[in-house]
């Protein structure tokens, strides 16, 4: 993607110059980022794939304490979110702000103390990570990691976020009363709740537990929190900030967009109540999920209404980044769909604790969140690097592979889900009965974390190819 | 949406609507909940846990078992399929996990659940053979085997009175014998110390249920 791309003003000669300057400014930290999440993303996939695999022959790598399947499932998927996905979105969020708000990152001592939290957040996940595999997990799920290591974490991000926040009053245009568009909402939302989210959760459940009692619907909220009021928040400001650019077309029903962005972040916060359907909680509580999961489809709607519209004339195919953001506005419609189906007390009744509900979190996480991950990914490459950087044939193998496996996962997992889920509705068909059933499920599971993980390989030799480039074809 | 500050106030006014509602309704009334006075033993409900069972929670968070094993009997409004199934005789309520240092509700149900998994299997025996190899007592079994929480060691004088009864492939060689670790100990003491079917005021026992297999 070219220079100006982001730029909002009529002149292209100095908006190019202003971003080559921002790109510079913000070139170490966002690489690094990318780099590391990247690369933990391919790690997780692989521990993914062995976990599945132990589904399916529970005797392989029998005998290894460290790498039973429930250290290895936690691993994997604590790896996902904070080695992948956070640390992406921080990156993300960190070149979006820059860009959109046409401001540079300025100081040597503020880009130390960025580095500096880049270097600590990978510490910290790498440690984490050692920690539960000699087995001083938590037990929480979702906030496995030891106490330290997720106080290391929220100190990281708040080195980086309040940086990034603050960017959003030095806007270029502010002076002159110019209004705020709806990607900075949403990025700005994004970075503020990661601290609010995350350190209310480990206060109330690593650092100072609660009694355990109180626990249950501190757990539904985090998680989705964590994934709907943090992740997918700074999804969406890639989706609003890069598609319009990209197309070169208006928001459609721009009116609409803020009621949207209201609406996200309060149904958002209340629909984990869902998770915990029939769960004990007090009723009341269950029933505000429910409300609140069903509702959660009119922002989602207008995010839809706001965005599925634009078009590309012409090559549509030959530009990845725009294929990873239609992806992942496709997959924001349908977890949107699934979950809205998920907080229904008569479908969780059956499909919870069940493959569908493994199945909405993949969706969320692997394509709503990470699809337009990818798509800033490979927005800002070519600027951070000043060339064109990218392997055609890779960034289309992996955008391809990524799609089928994540699709083949998601559906195998609903209908193994849907078909136990039934079946558990007889008692008089025994549980273990059910499980055999299941097996064949389990090996095309297996067969879709290959190919996620074969995607995943991809897109980071495509990125580190894209570094070394420099190194093996020195321009002259 | 001009400003960062007018901004900031209004995420977090609506973001405070779900934070109260949940975290701080959760912490403040959840989080102060007292158990009930037992009338006919005169301790109280739910029972207090010993000490290996209380240990036997770092264990069973330790290894990860929550993720394919849930805590917690739905409501009757919602499903009877896990009364139905014996998984309980009631449904879970907060007041249940007041002993527990870490709620292990989970999300999955890879295994069945195992709130009240002491009244279904209350013999320590059953598990350390199941921990030990899932398959030997459980045809076709997906769990895991959790051989690291046993020693084998050699008979010293006389076989020990807590060594597994393994045969077949599992039976260790002539002279030694497999018994189970502390940590192991302290798991099947938690194992068989989930069991709700005490009733409470918020979750009465109907007369003549029963859990059963
Ligand atoms: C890969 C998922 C998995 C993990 C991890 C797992 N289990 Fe299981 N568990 C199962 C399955 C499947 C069954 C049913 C088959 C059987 O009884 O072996 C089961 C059954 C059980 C049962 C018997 C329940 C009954 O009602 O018959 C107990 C007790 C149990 N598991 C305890 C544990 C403990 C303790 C851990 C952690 C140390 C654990 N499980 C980890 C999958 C798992």
């Amino acid at each position: 993607m070219s220079n100006t791309t982001l730029s909002h003003h009529h002149d292209p000669e100095s908006d190019g110059a202003k971003a080559v300057c921002i790109d510079a400014s913000v070139r170490t930290p966002v690489l690094l980022l990318f780099g590391n999440a990247l690369h933990w993303l391919v790690v997780a996939s692989f521990l993914a794939l062995l976990a599945s695999v132990k589904l399916v022959a529970p005797g392989f790598l029998g005998g290894v304490a460290f790498l039973g399947y429930g250290r290895l499932s936690a691993i994997a998927r604590d790896l996902f979110l904070y080695g992948w996905a956070s640390q992406a979105a921080i990156a993300a969020g960190i070149w979006l702000m820059a860009r959109l708000c046409n401001r540079t990152l300025g100081g040597v001592l503020l880009r130390t103390l960025i580095n500096s939290a880049v270097v600590l957040w990978n510490l910290a996940v790498l440690l984490g990570t050692l920690a539960i595999l000699a087995g001083y997990s938590t037990g929480v799920e979702w906030l496995e990691y030891p106490n330290w290591a997720s106080a290391m974490l929220f100190l990281s991000f708040l080195m980086i976020g309040i940086w990034v926040v603050c960017l959003f009053d030095r806007r270029a245009g502010i002076e002159s009363g110019g209004r705020a568009e709806p990607a900075l909402w949403y990025l700005v939302a994004g970075f503020c709740c990661f601290p609010w989210v995350y350190g209310t959760a480990n206060l109330l459940l690593t650092w100072k537990p609660l009694q355990a009692s109180a626990q249950g619907a501190v757990q539904g909220w985090f998680c989705n929190g964590f994934l709907i009021l943090w992740l997918l928040p700074v999804a969406l400001g890639a989706l609003y900030g890069l598609l319009p650019r990209i197309s070169g077309q208006q928001l459609n029903r721009r009116n609409l967009a803020p009621l949207g962005f209201w609406l996200l972040i309060l149904f958002g916060g209340w629909a984990g109540l869902a998770r915990l359907i029939g769960g004990p909680i007090p009723a009341w509580m269950a029933s505000a999920g429910v409300v609140a999961g069903v509702l959660f489809l009119i922002p989602i709607l207008i995010v839809m209404i706001n965005l599925l519209g634009l078009r590309r004339g012409g090559d549509n195919d030959g530009n990845i980044t725009w294929q990873f953001l239609r992806g992942g506005l496709s997959f924001i419609l349908t977890a949107g769909l699934l979950a809205a189906l998920l907080a229904m007390p008569s479908v969780s009744a059956f499909a919870r604790f069940t493959g569908v509900t493994v199945s909405l979190d993949l969706l969320w996480l692997f394509g709503a969140i990470s699809f337009p991950l990818f798509g800033v990914i490979y927005a800002s490459l070519p600027g951070l690097l000043g060339r064109e950087c990218w392997s055609v044939s890779l960034s289309g193998l992996h955008y391809w592979l990524n799609f089928a496996g994540l699709c083949l996962l998601t559906t195998i997992l609903i209908l193994d889900g849907l078909f136990a889920g039934l079946a558990l509705l007889d008692p008089v068909v025994s549980f273990l009965n059910i499980t055999s059933y299941a097996q064949p499920f389990h090996v095309l599971e297996g067969a879709a974390w290959l190919l996620l993980l074969a995607s995943t390989v991809i897109a980071a030799a495509n990125f580190t190819r894209a570094l070394a480039a420099e190194r093996l074809f020195p321009k002259k | 949406m001009h400003r960062l500050s007018t901004f900031l106030i209004g995420i977090l006014l609506v973001f405070l609507t779900s934070w109260v509602g949940v975290v701080a309704y959760s912490s403040n009334k959840l989080g102060h909940l007292d158990p009930i006075a037992d009338a006919d033993t005169g301790g109280s409900l739910p029972p207090n846990l010993q000490g290996d069972a209380i240990a036997g929670q770092r264990v069973y968070a330790s290894e990860g078992c929550i993720a394919c094993h849930s805590q917690q009997v739905r409501q009757t409004s919602v499903t009877g399929t896990d009364i139905a199934r014996g998984w309980g005789v009631r449904p879970s309520v907060a007041r249940d996990y007041l002993r527990d240092s870490t709620a292990f509700l989970g999300s999955c149900r890879l295994g069945q659940d195992l709130s009240n998994v002491g009244i279904r299997l209350p013999d320590a025996k059953w598990h350390y053979r199941h921990l030990f190899h899932p398959g030997s007592v459980c045809e076709g079994s997906i769990m895991p085997a959790f051989s690291h929480l046993f020693e084998v060691r050699k008979i010293q004088g006389q076989r020990s009175d807590e060594a597994l009864d393994l045969t077949g492939a599992d039976a260790p060689k002539e002279g030694c014998e497999v018994v189970p670790t502390t940590d192991a100990k302290n798991l099947v003491a938690y194992l068989l110390s989930l069991r709700h079917d005490y009733p409470l005021p918020e979750a009465p026992v109907k007369k003549g249920a029963e859990a059963t297999k």
